[in-house]
């Protein structure tokens, strides 16, 4: 009876293991490959800043991926397959000029500031590749570097004749329904910033949603029917005293919280109103996914980036 | 020894301590609350650390934007002054942290007709900045001396 019953488990076991390994040749046999595609236009920088870069992003952000041979073993091979390609629709150091010109030193700034959050490189693929963490003193170079070339693009700051009011006939709306309103100028400030990385400086409203928000500590997530707007001006360069002015106006930008609507973007909507003729952003309605991918660096403040804050215990 | 495991003991305790993450919560106490005034416009020092932001009421609004030539009785300005800190969210970025002060000049009719300016300074968080009587003409000059920001 005893040997029975153990003949009946080993041949379970058999069958369990069978396909197991039917499986996992399956798996491997069907494993994706990744292709190095040519390098079009590749990044260039300071030799120090290109093999930080080079050892920590290049795997995925660009057509010189360096695959393990764990990479390529499945299941790891799939996650490793899409991690790649999500990586390189979302930048490429290998085709750099995919990017506008304009837009290139902006993106910089988002790479320190990932690596900077600990967002980037992936913990979990870090976790694999040791090699590829950024340390602290390669961060601080590539803080460096980033702050270097904004400030010999700004250093002049903004001087051209600033030009006033022109009357917007009517008000704009962006691709994804959010009209332009004047109003937030009668709302509260909820702060105010200078930005060195692309010299800018800028106040930002908050309606009476928001600002309750702020003051009961209820923005994660935020209440629906909070708007943010903030209004945007290129810097002038720094007077006798050192005070940085407004120069001219650059855009006014607005956040509208609905979870419901916005489900693709945290529940907020973006909108972006460019120049005084009040422009709207965007050219298809997926362009708020950009403003969503930097907004996760603010993601324990519900996704806000300027909002007065101070560290509390948990 | 048994000093020594104290030691020991209480700086593992007190590194533990520090090393707990802590949490980004709102500071709503620096926002300002301006009953009304709007901006006139904002800058930032490096320098000294600041950041301020300059409201004012309908007059100040229309003389600051270059609508009205001369100082009315009735124009308010509020110049007030945070200190400047990093965003903790965004290298690259400064944002307000406490408020420092906050300086009032209201224009008011003269003994003789003419509009007279008076100041008065506020400070904030223990600030004890010295404002000399001196100061306060300077004061009110630079104030009136700040451009509006264009707004669409």
């Amino acid at each position: 009876m005893n040997a029975l019953k153990h003949n009946r488990y080993r041949n379970a076991a058999a069958v369990v293991a069978g396909i197991l390994f039917t499986s996992f040749v399956v798996l491997q046999v069907n494993s994706p490959t990744i292709a190095n595609p040519p390098v079009t236009s590749e990044f260039h920088g300071p030799e120090e800043v290109t093999a930080i870069l080079k050892r920590s992003c290049y795997d995925c952000h660009s057509n010189e991926t360096n695959l393990r041979w764990y990479d390529k073993i499945a299941p790891f091979s799939y996650k490793v397959a899409a991690d790649v390609e999500e990586a390189r629709k979302r930048f490429n150091f290998s085709e750099w000029d995919s990017i506008p010109k304009g837009d290139q030193e902006g993106k910089l700034w988002y790479i320190v500031n990932m690596i900077d959050a600990g967002r980037m490189p992936l913990p979990e693929y870090t976790a694999t590749h040791p090699s590829a963490k950024v340390s602290p003193a390669e961060l601080g170079i590539l803080k460096k570097y980033v702050t270097e070339i904004s400030r010999k693009h700004y250093a002049t700051g903004d001087t051209a004749h600033i030009v006033g009011k022109p009357r917007v006939s009517q008000a704009p709306t962006s691709l994804n329904g959010i009209r332009y309103f004047d109003d937030y100028k009668n709302w509260k400030v909820i702060s105010s910033t200078g930005r060195a990385d692309n010299g800018t400086m800028r106040i930002i409203y908050g309606n009476d949603i928001a600002v309750k928000a702020l003051e009961q500590d209820k923005i994660r997530p935020w209440p629906d029917g909070a708007v943010i707007a903030k209004v945007v001006w290129n810097s002038q360069a720094p007077d006798a005293e050192g005070n940085v002015k407004p120069g001219n106006f650059n855009n006014v930008q607005i956040m509208v919280r609905d979870a419901k609507k916005f489900t693709e973007t945290e529940g907020w909507g973006f909108a972006r109103f460019n120049g005084l003729e009040l422009k709207p952003y965007g050219k298809t309605a997926s362009f708020a996914t950009a403003c969503m991918n930097c907004h996760q660096l603010a993601e324990e403040t519900g996704f806000v980036f300027d909002i007065p804050t101070k560290r509390v215990g948990r | 020894m048994k000093t020594n495991i104290l030691t020991l003991f209480l700086t593992v305790l007190t590194f533990a301590g520090c090393s707990e993450p802590r949490r980004l919560a709102p500071a709503p106490e620096t926002i300002f609350n301006d009953h009304d005034l709007q901006v006139v416009t904002s800058f930032h020092n490096d320098r000294t650390r600041t950041i301020s932001v300059l409201y004012g009421n309908d007059d100040a609004v229309a003389n600051a934007g270059k609508e009205r030539a001369g100082h009315v009785a009735g124009e308010v300005y509020k110049l007030v002054t945070w200190n400047l800190k990093g965003n903790p969210l965004w290298f690259g970025g400064n944002i307000n942290g406490s408020l420092v002060s906050e300086e009032t000049v209201t224009v008011v009719p003269g003994r003789d007709g003419s509009p007279q300016a008076g100041y008065t300074l506020e400070l904030r968080g223990g600030n004890n900045r010295e404002n000399a009587a001196g100061q306060k003409a300077e004061r009110i000059s630079f104030i009136f001396a700040q451009q509006a920001s264009v707004f669409p």
